[in-house]
Order: C-alpha cells, then structure tokens, then sequence
C-alpha cells in the first residue's frame, strides 16, 4: 500500500525543537521591535528613522534572523494545523510544497530587500 | 422537582439517522445522572442502551457528554452539579457509535496496548515486592489515577483529525510507566512514542484537561514525554 504523504520518515521531534528555538528568538526581538518602534523616543515612525536602521549592519543581521525565524515558525504551525485535516495524500503533497515554496521565495525575497536596503535622500 | 432529560438514540439497525427522545424524570438531592438513566431504563423505556459499572467513578464506563460538557454520569448530581431543568445528553464525541449512549472503544484500547501499559522488568524480582519510595510516587501519583473513560480522547482535536494518532490517554499512561521508578522499560515506550502520530501530535490544546473527570494534568505529562525524550537526544 502506497503511505500517505508526510506520514513517515522523521518523528516530527527536530520540527518541534526548532518550532521552540524559533520562538525564544522571536519573543526577544519582537520585544526589541515593540520598544524601539514605540516607546523609546518621541514614538513617531517616519521614512528617515527606519531607514537609519535598515542601513545599519546590525540591525540587516537582525532583520534577517527575523525573517528566517518568523517565516519558519509561522510556515511550521500552519503545515502542522493543516495536516491535521487534510487526508488525501495528492493535497497535503501539493500544500506541503506550496507552503514550502512560499516561504522560499520570501525568503529569498527578504533577504534581496534587507541586504540591498540604502537610505534614499541622505 | 422533575427536570427534563434530552437523550440521543440512535439503533444503527433500525434508525436511519440518530435523534434526541425526551423524558420528565421527578429529581431528589443527591440523585446522580446515572441513577437517572437507570430511572428511565427501568421504569419508562427499557431500550435505553448505556454502559455502567461501579457506579463510585472508578471503572469510566459511563463518561457521557452532558448539556455540552463532558462528565462521569455516575459523579455528576442532577441537581447540585447540573442548574438547568433541561439535561441533554450524548455519548462521547469522536467515536463510532455503537448504540445510543455506548461508543466503540476498540481503537481507544488497541492504542493503550501500543504504549505497553504493564511493568516491563529485567532484574530478577526481590524477595517480597518491588518497593518504591513515597518520594518516587510522587512522580506518577496524579497519572496513575487515570480510569481510562476515554473523555479526553474524546475531547482532543487531534485525535478526531488523525485516526492514528496515539492520543492522550495513551500518552498519559505512557508517562505513568516511563516515569515509574520499578519499571525498566522506558527505552522501549519512548521509542514508540516518539513519532509524528506519537507524542509529537499533540498542539497542546489542553482539552483533555478540561475534559477529564479526575482533572489530572494530561498535557503536563506530555509535555513531560518530550522532556524525557529531549533528555534521551531526540
């Protein structure tokens, strides 16, 4: 009998563990994210201060981590509430590779805007 | 006092779908909705199918769905624990049903196998008993107290999306043995836990705590599972 897929091969163990790994980095820079966007300074987003940031390394280095692990953690809890629910291996293969495909194009997308971001007008 | 008790029947031999009969049953202090069944049973309609045993909340025969909740009928009091006059009562949900308020648990029990839910041993026996030390029951007092009603099964979104998954009974009675001082087989268990429809299934949506009639911790222990998985390297 033909297996269904994603029902064999690893136990899901590795998933999990980066699913919480992911999270602690999250919440730390979201923290980071809330208190610089909001509360420190007079609190105004303009064009000039986030581009002061997206130009710095640093900052680029952050971005990035946050893209990879944003886009992960997401990607990883969706796959695991969809296929619950879905049955039929033709789906789950065709959402599995779309879901997977989507987070690869965004991330190559992210990283092609956050590396190559210069602050236009000085 | 009467109150007004809406039961679920369904005969799949005879009944092409199911429906909800009534009955007015006269209540008392201390009635509980087992001996109410058994009211209506013996006294209005004899066809009333429903499992019971020891009637002490011990055995889990009659873990039923009552007014959109899950409890034991036989630990529920229609008056002091149920405030409305209309009590509507179905089997436990996500099982085939068998008749009327009794439900399949074949596949519930063929998972509790899976999970070797018996001390596995290596050493030769002591002279008298295996003791164990007041301190190592601690680990395992609360799960041991499950009586495999099956309500949190019934109440776990994972297991009615995936047939398969092991579930958290299964799980829970996993721990209790693993995490037992006198057993020496948790390398096996945790072997067949640790899988995709192991312990790694569960979305920690705590149902089955809130299900479970003897309110143990069921999700804890799961996530104690991954913990001693985690330990063992994944």
């Amino acid at each position: 009998m033909r297996k269904t897929f994603g029902t064999s091969g690893n136990t899901g163990a590795m998933g999990w563990f980066f699913h919480r790994l992911t999270s602690i980095y999250l919440a730390v820079v979201l923290l980071i994210h809330f208190a610089v966007m909001h509360f420190i300074g007079d609190g105004t987003i303009t064009y000039a201060k986030i581009a002061d940031r997206l130009a710095s390394p640093g900052w680029k280095v952050l971005d990035i981590l946050f893209l990879y692990t944003g886009l992960y953690h997401g990607l990883y809890g969706l796959w695991n509430l969809l296929e619950d629910y879905i049955h039929n291996s033709f789906w789950r293969a065709f959402i599995y590779f779309l879901i997977a495909f989507g987070g690869f194009a965004l991330v190559i997308l992210g990283t092609i805007t956050i590396v190559n971001f210069k602050k236009i007008g000085g | 006092m009467k109150k007004r008790f809406e039961i679920f029947r369904y005969n799949p031999e005879t009944d092409k779908k199911p429906y909800f009969k009534s009955y007015e049953v006269e209540v008392y202090e201390g009635m509980t909705l087992l001996d109410a069944l058994n009211y209506i049973r013996w006294e209005i309609d004899g066809t009333l199918t429903y499992r019971r045993s020891c009637r002490s909340a011990i055995c889990g025969s009659c873990a039923m769905k009552i007014n959109g909740r899950t409890y034991l009928a036989c630990k529920t009091q229609v008056i002091k624990d149920i405030k409305s006059d209309h009590i509507k009562v179905e089997p436990l949900p996500g099982y085939e049903i068998i008749k009327d308020l009794v439900v399949d648990m074949d596949n519930f029990f063929d998972k509790l196998k899976r999970t070797k839910p018996y001390h596995i041993t290596h050493k030769a026996p002591p002279e008298k008993e295996r003791l164990q030390s007041p301190e190592d029951f601690k680990f395992i007092n609360e799960a041991a107290d499950c009586i495999l009603c099956g309500a949190c099964v019934s109440a776990c979104p994972s297991s009615w999306a995936g047939k398969d998954y092991l579930g958290p009974a299964a799980l829970l009675k996993a721990y209790k043995f693993c995490a037992d001082t006198r057993d020496e087989g948790a390398d096996e268990r945790l072997a067949i836990v640790n899988d995709k429809n192991g312990v790694w299934r569960c979305h920690y949506t705590a149902n089955c705590m809130d299900a479970c009639p003897k309110d143990i911790k069921i999700t804890d222990y799961i996530a104690r599972l991954r913990n001693m998985l985690v330990q063992n390297k994944l």
